[in-house]
């Protein structure tokens, strides 16, 4: 009962990790055949590269969330395969210690197990109801991390794999590469921009992030607000 | 300071909603948004989209191979709570009075997230109206019900969906085709053992007395109707095609009435 990677045959377009030859693309206006079985080579991948998850599947991975909210282990593996590397990767983001981020996405796909019948899919997808909950983990750990650091003035070495909260925002465009929000995050403004960034990546409040940019609360309150305002407008997001 | 009938308060604790979903509040303005959100619907749907454009930022890894075994085994001896608990990430679930309930159910758009859980029984897909059929009686019982019957009725549909999913995942054979749409769009199919799921995005909505119809393409070439396709927002839409003999799937554009017979060339073929 597992759809690990090496299970799966995929054939697809880009970005499933398939080659183009396996895409089929058909147009309008092609020669009458198009009704004819189209022949495409469905040839068993050793990597896939990255799990259909998030965009191509969002049904398809509520449904098994739900499923699983059943009771029976077994149904978790499937969900454990695909939502597992999203809680990873939303840890990561805050946490940038793999050994930090491996720790969080554990506690997180266990309550996620626990708390499946908490799902609601009117709501949201089940990858972003993962990747919410593994950022508030995640952003607790700092937080109680640097708790800890500020209690104890002396341990302020790189020891933890936690030290930086500073966030260059210049080292954001590599993080970015590859998530949904790549192409929006151009169209904000540079402070707007800049807001957005620090407090995701920083794990930050409000109040740490003005701080941070040296801006007044209020200011960075409304960056923040407009910034994640246009984000939602590019990504098409609306409830409702 | 939560006197939400003081409209300056309510705007102000609107404009946290942005905080509450990065974990950027501090815990006094946190709770107050906790408030305005066991009481506003229109806020937790508010909320619902800023946790959406938060989790974009998440860039899907794969975790460390060793963290399977080990969550799994945790699996095996922790046990589930029910869905009735009160702390919930999602906000309150059982209080969905902000879905649009029955009568929207008979639009265009379909119900919320009824239309996930489709499944074309291909006995009847030479009847091209059964799916409108289909839709009109999922209509009919949604109506007088109360809006948490609703939300149980589509979580056991989901639930039902997602075994049969979960079993044709499981299946070593299974397949995903993935293709352009014609038009705008992306579409795939998950196929195993006779079992479709076919999932597209990004469609456009047809002209003005047009729909998309589904067909099942069979080995020699012909095809049949798996019914016609309802759009929800962002263009999806999904439909489970069980017990098809067929090799794929392909799409059209037919009157909205649906055709016998695809009348226009496919705006997609996935096909195996």
């Amino acid at each position: 009962m597992t759809i690990g990677p090496d299970d799966m045959v995929v054939t697809g377009a880009s970005g499933w990790g398939g080659d183009a030859g396996h895409s089929i693309r058909k147009r309008v206006g092609d020669e009458p055949s198009v009704w004819r079985r189209q022949e495409v080579s469905v040839r068993q991948t050793e990597q896939v590269a990255s799990p259909p998850v998030g965009t191509s599947s969002r049904d398809v991975v509520d449904a098994l969330l739900t499923a699983c909210a059943g009771g029976d282990p077994a149904s978790f593996t499937p969900v454990y395969d695909v939502l597992g590397p999203v809680a990873y990767g939303a840890s990561l983001g805050v946490l940038r210690d793999p050994d930090h981020a491996a720790e969080v996405t554990q506690e997180v796909m266990v309550e996620v197990w626990q708390t499946a019948a908490r799902f609601d899919a009117t709501r949201g997808s089940a990858r972003t109801w993962v990747a919410t909950l593994a950022r508030r983990r995640a952003v607790d750990r700092v937080r109680s991390e640097q708790a800890r650091r500020d209690r104890d003035q002396r341990d302020t070495d790189l020891s933890t794999g936690l030290s930086a909260r500073d966030v260059v925002v210049e080292d954001v465009e590599r993080r970015l590469e590859g998530s949904a929000v790549r192409r929006c995050i151009e169209g904000l403004t540079p402070t707007q921009r800049e807001a957005v960034v620090v407090a995701y990546y920083g794990g930050l409040t409000y109040r740490e992030v003005a701080e941070q940019l040296g801006a007044a609360l209020p200011t960075v309150k409304s960056r923040i607000r407009d910034g994640l305002n246009r984000l939602r407008d590019c990504l098409g997001v609306r409830h409702g | 300071m939560a006197d939400e009938t003081n409209g300056g308060v309510r705007s102000d604790l609107w404009d946290l909603l942005p905080g509450y979903a990065l974990d950027a509040l501090d815990d006094q303005d946190r709770r107050a948004v906790d408030r305005l959100l066991e009481s506003d619907a229109a806020a937790r749907r508010a909320l619902d989209e800023y946790r959406e454009v938060v989790a974009s930022f998440a860039v899907e890894t794969a975790p460390p191979a060793e963290l399977r075994a080990n969550v799994l085994e945790r699996v095996l001896s922790t046990p589930q709570v029910s869905g009735q608990g009160a702390a919930d990430v999602s906000g309150a679930p059982a209080q969905q009075d902000d879905r649009r309930a029955g009568p929207a159910a008979s639009s265009d758009r379909g119900p919320t997230t009824g239309d996930a859980g489709n499944v074309v029984e291909l006995a009847g897909r030479r009847r091209p109206r059964r799916w409108g059929l289909a839709v009109a009686a999922v209509a009919a019982i949604v109506v007088p019900t109360t809006i948490a019957v609703q939300a149980t009725a589509e979580r056991d549909r989901l639930r039902e969906q997602g075994e049969i999913v979960s079993e044709m995942l499981a299946d070593p054979e299974a397949s995903i085709l993935h293709g352009d749409v014609a038009g705008g769009g992306e579409a795939s199919v998950l196929v195993a053992d006779g079992d479709m799921l076919f999932r597209a995005e990004g469609l456009p909505e047809p002209d003005q007395g047009r729909a998309y119809q589904l067909w099942v393409v069979a080995e020699d070439g012909s095809v049949s109707s798996a019914g016609l396709l309802g759009l929800r927002d962002g263009g999806t839409t999904t439909s489970l095609v069980r017990g098809a003999d067929g090799v794929g799937l392909a799409v059209s554009v037919e009157p909205e009435a649906g055709s016998e017979q695809p009348t226009t060339d496919p705006v997609v073929v996935l096909s195996t």
